[in-house]
């Protein structure tokens, strides 16, 4: 043993320390190499991530693991060029010696030049070019190290669609021969707001529990979340909507431990345990809002501002819903969405005023994105109960509970019949 | 006390390489059962994994590329425990973390022929 080493707790990797390692290698490599390496680049940085763990099984976690990987993976990424004989092309089409660009990979993996890698690669995954669906699972793919069945898993879908989401998208970036840059200022304000509703649905898809609880999801919410704060620590990223969606972000997250009771069954907002909620994070939401001031206010600062005002309330009887109800009116001067009509009219109704929040209610009964009715029955229900008309609340409830697909939701509604039919 | 190897082999199953995240949770089962084991006492050697990639030497001394065994038989990797017995062993291997990776580890005790 080497007398110069004192002894001391073996190195450990930081949490998702692999993902995070994926998604850096593959941003940084595919920038080096382009695009239509992406796959190559891809297989095998997951080669060199399935060589570290052999090799640090026995002696341990080196003291710089990231660059252990780095190394193996750029020399299989370099070793596959020249056996596929691509190599001198790739050179020459890149313009560069394979030490020039060596030397320059290694430079973009510094700590402080590698955000720029991975912004890069985020306007590559979440190009317009490529269909929601696919920017989503791109995202996922490339900067979260998602596996295909990790994407399916997350996103309630099956493996082969995700399969499909993200060759579809592979093809489109390399037949378009998108490059690895940043957008150009004159498309900066389009190509920032692809970035923004991607990352606000991801964290959505994360977010939801129409399908019951599953801890994968909640890692999408934090994927999201991380994402975002890299768009926030740069420059001319850090725009009051990128900073208004962080805000959105984490006054969500800040609920995500209360959602769910110990035996895993989703727990709704009015019974949430208020005090599991996370001060600490509503605080740094508060913090961004603060820093997300402007004159015209986005939906992302009007949803952070909703979220913080139940954040901040001690019940359901003690929400400012009349303050909520201001927000949901100036969301519908942005988006005329049947979902913030619905929004509003619950809040309306627990503010007092039940009668037109039911006005309210019947108007988008015959819009489109209803169709199911299920929420807009659960909502029903909801104001029937608030305006203390138990046979239509038991009425509304019962149509919600012949609609309810999942099994916790059939479950919180018998136990919401339950309590309405009474002893 | 008798000493004994664990020779693992499959692991990984399914169809899909493992995810980053899937690779860490490996890792850091094995670590921590090495480290364990060797606090413990009990693990003499963590031992090492085998590359699937080799050649086998026939009796007529020719060479054969292989093994070209499943990859669910094939052999990944080998420790080296101590323990009592082998019901002991076998104990220690329940808890390694090759079972639940969806992989065997074959309990063999050494025969202790080139022992003093």
């Amino acid at each position: 043993m080497d007398p110069e080493v004192t002894p001391t707790e073996p190195p450990q990797l930081v949490e998702h320390f692999f993902r995070h390692e994926s998604a850096k290698l593959i941003s940084v490599l595919t920038r080096a190499f382009g695009v239509r390496y992406l796959d190559l680049v891809e297989d095998k940085v997951q080669e060199a991530m399935m060589a570290a763990v052999q090799a640090w099984r026995q002696p341990g976690i080196p003291a710089n693991p990231s660059g252990w990987i780095y190394r193996v993976a750029r020399n299989r990424v370099l070793d596959a060029l020249r056996r596929e004989k691509i190599h001198q092309r790739a050179l020459a089409l890149s313009h560069q010696t394979e030490e020039a660009i060596e030397s320059l990979v290694e430079e973009w993996l510094s700590e402080d030049q590698l955000p720029d890698s991975l912004l890069r690669m985020i306007f590559v995954c979440c190009h317009p070019g490529l269909d929601r669906q696919s920017q989503i699972a791109m995202t996922l793919k490339i900067l979260c190290g998602f596996s295909i069945s990790e994407i399916a898993r997350g996103l309630l879908i099956s493996a082969e669609a995700a399969k499909k989401r993200v060759q579809r998208a592979k093809k489109t970036l390399a037949q378009q021969q998108i490059k690895i840059d940043l957008p150009p200022a004159a498309e900066l304000q389009n190509r920032l707001s692809v970035v923004h509703d991607v990352l606000y649905l991801m964290f959505n898809e994360g977010y939801s529990t129409s399908q019951g609880h599953e801890p994968l999801r909640d890692d999408i919410c934090e994927e999201a979340a991380r994402l975002c704060h890299l768009l926030c620590q740069h420059k001319a990223f850090s725009t009051p909507e990128t900073r208004a969606l962080m805000a959105l972000m984490l006054s969500h997250a800040a609920r995500l431990g209360a959602r769910v009771d110990s035996k895993g069954a989703v727990v709704l907002l009015a019974e949430q345990d208020r005090t599991q909620w996370d001060r600490k994070l509503i605080n740094i939401a508060e913090v961004w809002l603060e820093r997300s001031k402007t004159g015209t206010p986005s939906r992302f600062h009007l949803e952070a501002a909703i979220s913080l005002v139940h954040c901040h309330a001690s019940g359901v009887a003690a929400t400012n819903w009349r303050l909520i109800v201001q927000f949901y009116d100036h969301l519908l001067t942005i988006n005329e969405s049947p979902l913030y009509v619905l929004n509003r009219a619950i809040a309306r109704g627990e503010s007092g005023d039940v009668d037109i929040a039911l006005a309210e209610l019947e108007s988008i009964r015959g819009h489109r994105e209803m169709r199911s009715y299920f929420l807009l029955d659960c909502a029903l229900g909801r104001l029937h109960e608030l305006g203390s008309n138990r046979t239509a609340a038991i009425e509304a409830y019962s149509a919600a509970r012949s609609a309810a697909a999942a099994p916790h939701e059939q479950a919180l509604l018998d136990k919401k019949l339950t309590q309405l039919r009474g002893p | 006390m008798a000493k004994f190897m664990f020779v693992y082999r499959g692991g990984n199953d399914g169809a899909e390489e493992p995810s980053p995240e899937q690779m860490q949770q490996a890792m850091q089962a094995w670590g921590d059962w090495i480290q364990g084991g060797m606090t413990a006492g009990w693990l003499l050697d963590g031992g090492d994994g085998l590359k699937p990639e080799g050649q086998v030497v026939q009796p007529d001394l020719t060479v054969t590329d292989g093994p070209f065994a499943e990859s669910k038989e094939l052999v990944g990797g080998y420790s080296m425990v101590e323990a009592a017995d082998l019901a002991a062993a076998v104990e220690l291997a329940k808890a390694c973390p090759m079972p639940a990776a969806g992989g065997t580890v074959e309990v063999r005790e050494l025969a202790g022929h080139t022992a003093e």
